[in-house]
């Protein structure tokens, strides 16, 4: 679980070690990292909208 | 995903493949017109959406030269105020849907089964209807400059209200158009998709696709995801005139600013359908001509994968001025420059590739660095106009016509040009010609700064855009891109020349056209023929 | 050896554009009010941050093209990853973006703040004009391009404010806090001056705010933003910004004509008074559409000159300029014009062009119905 929200974050960040990349893709099922990057997609928009109206105070 | 995958080809299979693959290049189907009319073949219809979008990419030309032919000193000397606006946004709407999608699609249909090593695409009759609905479309959409009233003459941006109660009659057509190009463009995304996850040679994995294809994959999940958002819009409009609803007109009780909200969640998404696929094309290219392994390939692609989830949320920015509350504002402002953080990953990989490499300059390549310049020029405008205030001064002034021609033609035009220098031996079995080609790339690159750049300034003095006549002290800098233009235009007619030179005779190539390039399709002799990879080739991934 | 040669060229050209630029202006305009000048220090910084990022980026690019050609005997390193340098350049533009949002989050909410204000005005797009209401002083006008057609033709030669000249400039003290409300009577429209830093797109149906305090007296330029339709390039904004004092006088003196005009409502008008008057407004607010000949543009805009359904019924005639075509381009005039100015435009369509009724329609007539609705 950990390590699937790990990579999901590398991958909004844009940078991933080659041999963990391998290892995700080798071990890895694709729907735990595509659930996780939806699911994270949506905190990312919390977390701006967040940001945004604490901004705005 | 390994768990899912088809057990390896054996070797004897991968000898039987390479037999087979000259042996079948007869065709068996009807032949002239209804030959083209009726083809499944991935590559004759690649071709067919290739002459198309060329085509396109003159008949929006023209009406850009048209444009600044007027604008090329103050006051009204060639049209009037009504067909100029006919002229810009036809320019924009056949440019956008009609020649920059189109040749991107034509491109992944010739190239995908080649870089995946597929004998077609997954959909061949599919394939051959979304292509013979864009030339329905788009005669149907040129056929209103003749209607009475005119063409559509709201720009290319179609805001309500100005593109429902005061829109000409021809509005009609117009949507009706669009909705062909849409299915069109939905179809064709379907295609590729169902093509990429299926037909893969068994040994290619996901992560060993060539970036092309990757860009392509995501481009088609954002093409099925917006398409029907814009068929909405247009529905809504399509309402709005015809049965007498009130979407849009705000003495009904709707909205205007609905109507932008809509159209940039499609539009958005949208330019990033017109440039994914053109990161994906540089990425192939410049490792090809530095002869070494693309820096980061594993971050290109979640630099891509996070530009187009990036690309839904920040439509808004393109409202900055339309009275939003606050929170909104900043909300869009933040997430707008999230997205130039990726979208630098890209510049920075495409560099560090470069560096330590060995390069030459082919005409893919010339193309394929200018378009790393260039569309970092651009990339800098985009950053300055995420910032929420001082896009109060940017917004709809010709900086932002100066923004995004500087990320779609040095931007996506470049990379079609790129890509059509770059596979052209692997479809006719002659090189380009090179003196010609350079001639085309210098012409081209000096032609476009010299109309871009100056808009820039215009833009920031002052000049709003989609205006036929305009102050005097605006009368340098369009001057200045006028004649950029004129040339820019007059030199694309050395491409033409350069590909017809290059169908007829050239220096012939080999399988492999490019000593550096690695990916399948350099495996099949050149020129392709019309079968290929009827048995799945054995494909070696890069140890890593 | 080329593209050295191109890059001396485009240089000289660059330095050759901008001498003859400088003279006229090539960057966003400082202007004369708090916000503005913090914009236009927004607009540098983000700017130099570009051109520097530009420099070190295409200098690794130019510096790698230079150095590492084949012709040059260069062999191809065997490198492809390196997670440091990778977290290193995300980190960067992350930390320049966080430090570009900070300010920009503080302009834009000053920005924001239309609260406190000393004087209202309403600002209304029409096609293709602006209307300005000095809300509860009752002064209200409409603000028309004054650029010569012929000037445009090219008939007449050109002079310095050609398409940035009104017949009536928005007049507003300096050192008060002016709120702008936007509204528009048919398209959206974009309220724009660069000196004030005031775009603002005016939307039928709703109203938005902005606000401006301008610190200078002076005569302020600019444009209609957002493409509104065939004049589009020819609804310019002036702004005369002057001393409070100057602003109060005028004011006062504009209400005073107003309220001379409400009392012509009541006597009996003329048919050479209200053809005169008809005239006037009819060319600055019908003309653009119908023709200053009546001729009209149809099917969009049809023709006033022998135009038989309004000829043969006035009550149509006067509904149709008061109320507007709902689902045309025809707007409601009932609040942009006055009733005499109502009944003089409309007495001047039934009796110009070879249209002959001999009607005159009285103001009295045209406030009677405006009160019944």
């Amino acid at each position: 679980m950990w390590r699937v929200i790990k990579s999901v974050l590398a991958a909004f960040f844009g940078v991933q070690k080659e041999s963990r990349r391998h290892e995700d893709f080798s071990r890895g099922r694709a729907s735990h990292f595509i659930i996780a990057g939806i699911l994270m997609g949506g905190v990312l928009v919390l977390l701006i909208a967040l940001v945004a109206s604490l901004a705005a105070r | 995903m390994a768990s899912h995958l088809p057990p390896r080809p054996t070797p004897q299979q991968h000898q039987a493949d390479a037999g087979g693959m000259a042996a079948d290049d007869h065709h068996h189907g009807p032949r002239g017109l209804m030959r083209w009319l009726l083809t499944t073949n991935h590559k004759e219809i690649g071709t067919l959406y290739l002459i198309f979008s060329l085509t396109m990419f003159f008949i929006g030309g023209i009406f850009a030269m048209v444009v600044r032919a007027e604008l090329f000193q103050p006051g009204l000397q060639l049209v009037q105020p009504e067909f100029f606006n006919q002229m810009t946004t036809m320019h924009g709407l056949i440019m956008v849907f009609g020649a920059v999608m189109p040749a991107f699609v034509g491109l992944a249909n010739w190239m995908v089964p080649l870089q995946i090593g597929a004998p077609d695409m997954a959909l061949p009759r599919l394939n051959n209807f979304s292509f013979w609905l864009l030339p329905v479309a788009f005669a149907l959409l040129l056929s209103t400059l003749v209607m009475p009233g005119g063409a559509p003459n709201f720009g290319w941006t179609f805001y309500a209200p100005l593109s429902t109660t005061y829109a000409p009659p021809s509005t009609t057509f117009f949507i009706f158009s669009l909705h062909l190009a849409g299915i069109s463009s939905i179809l064709g995304a379907i295609n590729i998709i169902a093509t990429i996850l299926n037909l893969r040679t068994p040994s290619m994995r996901m992560m060993d696709m060539p970036l092309f294809v990757w860009t392509w994959l995501i481009t088609a999940f954002l093409l099925i995801a917006v398409m029907p958002v814009l068929a909405g819009v247009i529905t809504m409009m399509l309402l709005d005139i015809n049965f007498g609803t009130s979407f849009f007109n705000a003495a009904g009780g709707g909205d205007p600013v609905l109507f932008q909200h809509l159209f940039w969640f499609f539009g958005h998404p949208e330019v990033y359908i017109m440039i994914l696929p053109a990161f994906g094309i540089v990425s192939v290219i410049i490792p090809t001509f530095a002869r070494k392994r693309l820096f980061g390939y594993a971050s290109m692609v979640y630099a891509t994968a996070s530009i187009a989830i990036l690309s839904f949320l920040v439509w808004a920015h393109h409202m900055f001025v339309v009275g939003l509350p606050l929170v909104a504002e900043l909300f869009f402002m933040y997430s707008t420059m999230l997205i130039a953080v990726p979208t630098g990953v890209k510049v920075f990989n495409w560099i560090t590739t470069l560096f330590r490499g060995s390069l030459t300059f082919e005409p893919p390549m010339l193309f394929a660095l200018a378009f790393v310049v260039l569309f970092t020029i651009g990339g800098f405008s985009g950053l300055m106009l995420a910032i929420s205030p001082a896009d109060f001064q940017y917004h709809d002034t010709y900086f932002v016509v100066a923004h995004f021609h500087y990320v779609l033609v040095p931007g996506a035009v470049f990379a079609i040009m790129a890509a059509v220098y770059y596979w052209l031996p692997k479809w006719t079995g002659h090189y380009p010609h090179t003196r010609l080609s350079q001639w085309h790339f210098w012409l081209s690159v000096i032609g476009v700064n010299l109309t871009f750049f100056p808009m820039h300034f215009a833009g920031l003095a002052g000049m709003p855009r989609r205006i036929p006549d305009y102050a005097l002290q605006f009368a340098d800098f369009n001057m200045i891109t006028s004649i950029g233009a004129f040339m820019f235009g007059a030199s694309q007619l050395l491409f033409v020349a350069v590909v017809v030179l290059c169908v007829r005779r050239g220096e012939k190539a080999p399988a492999k056209a490019w000593d550096g390039a690695e990916d399948l399709e350099w495996t099949v002799p050149s020129p392709a023929p019309l079968h290929t990879f009827e048995t799945p080739p054995h494909f070696e991934p890069h140890r890593h | 050896m080329r593209m050295r040669l191109v890059w001396t060229a485009g240089l000289v050209a660059c330095s050759g554009l901008s001498g003859s630029v400088l003279a006229n202006g090539w960057n966003m305009p400082v202007g004369v009010t708090d916000v503005s000048r913090e914009i236009h220090s927004l607009h540098m910084t983000i700017f130099w941050i570009c051109v520097v990022i530009g420099v070190v980026v295409f200098g690794a690019m130019f510096y790698s093209l230079f150095r590492y050609r084949r012709s040059r005997g260069a062999k191809a390193a065997n490198f492809h990853e390196h997670t440091t340098v990778e977290v290193i350049w995300t980190l960067i533009p992350i930390l320049i973006l966080v430090a570009m949002a900070i300010p920009a989050t503080a302009t834009l909410k000053t920005m924001y703040d239309t609260s406190e204000a000393d004087l209202d005005v309403m600002v209304t797009g029409q096609q293709w004009r602006w209307r300005y209401d000095y809300l509860g002083e009752d002064v209200a006008f409409t603000s028309n391009l004054a650029t010569a057609r012929s000037q445009v033709s090219g008939e007449s030669a050109k002079q310095e404010n050609y398409l940035l000249e009104v017949d009536e400039p928005l007049v507003l003290p300096v050192d008060r806090k002016v709120r702008l409300l936007m509204t528009s009577d048919d398209v959206i429209h974009s309220w724009w001056v660069p000196d004030l830093a005031v775009k603002q797109d005016a939307v039928p149906g709703f109203v938005n705010e902005n606000w401006v305090r301008i610190n200078e007296p002076g005569i302020y330029r600019g444009q209609c933003a957002e493409l509104c339709g065939r004049d589009h390039a020819f609804m310019p904004v002036v702004v005369k910004a002057v001393e409070p004092e100057r602003f109060d006088a005028w004011l006062a003196e504009r209400k005073e004509a107003a309220a001379q005009e409400a009392m012509g409502v009541d006597r009996e008008w003329e048919l050479d008074e209200l053809m005169e008057r008809g005239e006037q407004v009819y060319g600055t607010i019908c003309a653009s559409c119908h023709q200053p000949d009546g001729s009209g543009s149809p099917p969009a805009f049809p023709a006033l000159a022998g135009n038989q359904a309004i000829l043969d019924d006035p009550d149509y005639h006067i509904d149709t300029v008061v109320n507007g075509v709902s689902g045309s381009a025809m707007p409601a005039f009932r609040s942009t014009l006055n009733p005499v100015e109502l009944a003089a435009v409309i007495t001047y369509e039934r009796n110009a062009w070879g249209n002959e009724t001999g009607e005159a329609i009285q103001p009295a007539e045209i406030a009677e119905l405006l009160d019944e609705q």
